[in-house]
């Protein structure tokens, strides 16, 4: 495990603690039997798993297993053909307008307005509580401004709050976006291959933040991953889709090399730990 | 070493590529002559004939010969017309401009709020694009009578295609990921578009209008010859009158405006990208 740095180890520790009391065993998100197909053939089908406040969910899987339809479905920017996703009461297909503030979304190319400060691309996380002038103008309120540097501070970037988002790296420009979701205070976050563009050593960066955020918050987190050594490390539990179905639904302490044999087969699994 | 079945199976397929080579050498001559015939055609159409321009020089150096010394009496007026000019140009350029924001929303297949009336808006834009300014000026000075008014809406039709065209395919190559990203933040679709759009297009469309600006104050120095106002109207009269000196003059401001334009919106374009 990768050692991180003293300071947050405190802080995560004080808000695991925390986090158990708000929200012990509280269901929040809620995906149930989506099916999703394309030209008669299934990318998905019949998955369902729950994810609590305050928890981390990895989803691990071969490539085209459906992760991508999954993770689109969940951020209602596709509608499945059959299942629900929900969020306690909401159904998040349903939402609508700045209702969909309740779930941030991060992305693996990152999709910052490249033309706007990193200031300016936390503040898009608030376009779901201010009125629409406001976007239009870009002209925030006090609050806000310091809600989003406070974001900016959060992922360690405060310094840079001026910056244009086209000039910052890799890793800062997904540490904004976090940022972004920060700002929209969600009650899940839903990260497709967050550090899948990143080398591994930021990624482990950016997911220490995300669980950090996770525990804290108690913001129910799912997580599509690549490398399941990662899942395994900052995972609270893993989903694994294989030719999109739901096959592995356990603790990330449980996930051991025969279930990662069953999940991407010999042959994959074999060049995955070379 | 023995070769194996699929090594045999590429280099006949290879060697059969090779034997085709014949048909697509003959494709190769059919398409050269085809070219060479288009030009001889055109040739013929266009009446070329440069035993005309030997006879012709001589007289156009005579005309030269008579410009000198430059007519600065008039010079106040010029300016005023070369102003005048200008000032055609950069009205129907900004009116232009403003009608083809909404157009270019229409005309973009990734944003369009309307997917039925994607290819009308096209298609109209197409129209207004395929007639030059200086065709509409014609049309309007019949309309709305002589003088540089006419000349306005010549430039701002047809740079509204034009505009309008150049801005929807901006759009439709901008990678949608930050529109996305924004819409899920709940800030519902306009909101987005101006948050997470117009930051980055923006700054290509005001490049884009000076651009048009600077080639407008070019294209419509000969609106005048058809009664559209500006500089091109004394361009036209001294030609009339045959007053070469005058009409050297006019050609000289006419450069030294548009050169100086050029630089400035130049300059200004590199500021904004």
């Amino acid at each position: 495990m990768n050692a991180p740095s003293g300071g947050e180890t405190v802080q995560r520790s004080a808000a695991a603690g925390m986090a158990q009391k708000r929200d012990a065993g509280n269901v929040h998100l809620d995906v149930a039997g989506l099916t999703k197909a394309y030209k008669g053939k299934f990318a998905i089908e019949g998955v369902g798993f729950k994810v609590r406040a305050g928890e981390f969910v990895a989803v691990l899987g071969p490539s085209g297993a459906g992760k991508t339809t999954l993770f689109r479905c969940m951020t209602g920017l596709l509608t499945p053909d059959r299942g629900t996703v929900k969020l306690a009461d909401l159904d998040v297909m349903q939402l609508h307008g700045r209702e969909r503030r309740h779930v941030a979304v991060v992305f693996q190319q990152f999709n910052l307005v490249s033309r706007l400060s990193a200031l300016g691309n936390v503040l898009a996380g608030r376009l779901g509580y201010v009125p629409a002038w406001r976007g239009w103008a870009r002209r925030f309120e006090r609050g806000d401004r310091l809600l989003a540097l406070d974001c900016l501070d959060r992922v360690g970037l405060l310094d840079k709050a001026g910056q244009r988002a086209d000039t910052l790296s890799g890793g800062e420009q997904q540490r904004v976006a976090i940022a972004r979701a920060l700002a929209q205070q969600p009650d899940a976050i839903v990260a497709d291959e967050p550090v899948a563009s990143l080398d591994p050593k930021i990624g482990s960066g950016i997911l220490d933040l995300l669980r950090g955020i996770c525990h804290r918050d108690g913001v129910a987190v799912v997580c599509s991953l690549h490398q399941m050594q990662f899942a395994q490390t900052y995972a609270d539990r893993i989903v694994g889709l294989a030719n999109g179905r739901l096959v592995v639904d356990m603790p990330a302490g449980a996930f051991d090399t025969a279930t990662a044999a069953q999940l991407y087969g010999g042959a994959e699994l074999r060049s995955m730990l070379d | 070493m023995k070769e194996s079945p699929a090594a045999e199976t590429a280099l006949a397929a290879i060697e059969a590529q090779q034997r085709r080579w014949g048909v697509a050498r003959l494709r190769t001559w059919t398409v050269a002559a085809a070219v060479v015939a288009f030009y001889i055609v055109s040739w013929r159409l266009a009446q070329v004939d440069p035993a005309k321009l030997a006879s012709g020089l001589p007289k156009l150096a005579h005309w030269l010969a008579q410009a000198w010394p430059p007519n600065v009496a008039e010079l106040p007026l010029f300016l005023q017309r070369t102003a005048e000019t200008v000032a055609m140009a950069a009205i129907g350029t900004t009116l232009a401009t403003l009608l083809a924001i909404p157009m270019a929303v229409l005309a973009s297949r990734n944003i369009t709020p309307f997917p039925m009336l994607y290819y009308p808006a096209r298609w109209f834009l197409n129209a207004l694009r395929g007639i030059d300014s200086f065709v509409f000026a014609l049309l309007f000075v019949a309309a709305v009578g002589l003088g540089p008014f006419a000349g306005v809406i010549g430039i701002a039709l047809h740079t509204w295609g034009s505009a309008a065209k150049l801005f929807a395919d901006h759009i439709e190559n901008t990678p949608l990921g930050p529109l996305e990203a924004v819409e899920t933040t709940g800030a519902g679709r306009l909101t987005a578009i101006a948050y997470a759009l117009v930051p980055d297009v923006a700054p290509v469309m005001l490049s884009t209008t000076l651009f048009w600006w600077e080639f407008n104050v070019r294209a419509s120095t000969v609106l005048g010859v058809v009664g559209a106002g500006g500089i091109g109207q004394e361009l036209k009269n001294s030609m009339d009158l045959l007053d070469f000196s005058r009409l050297f003059t006019i050609i000289a401001v006419i450069l030294i405006v548009v050169t100086a334009l050029d630089q400035l919106s130049g300059w200004l374009r590199r500021k904004l990208v």
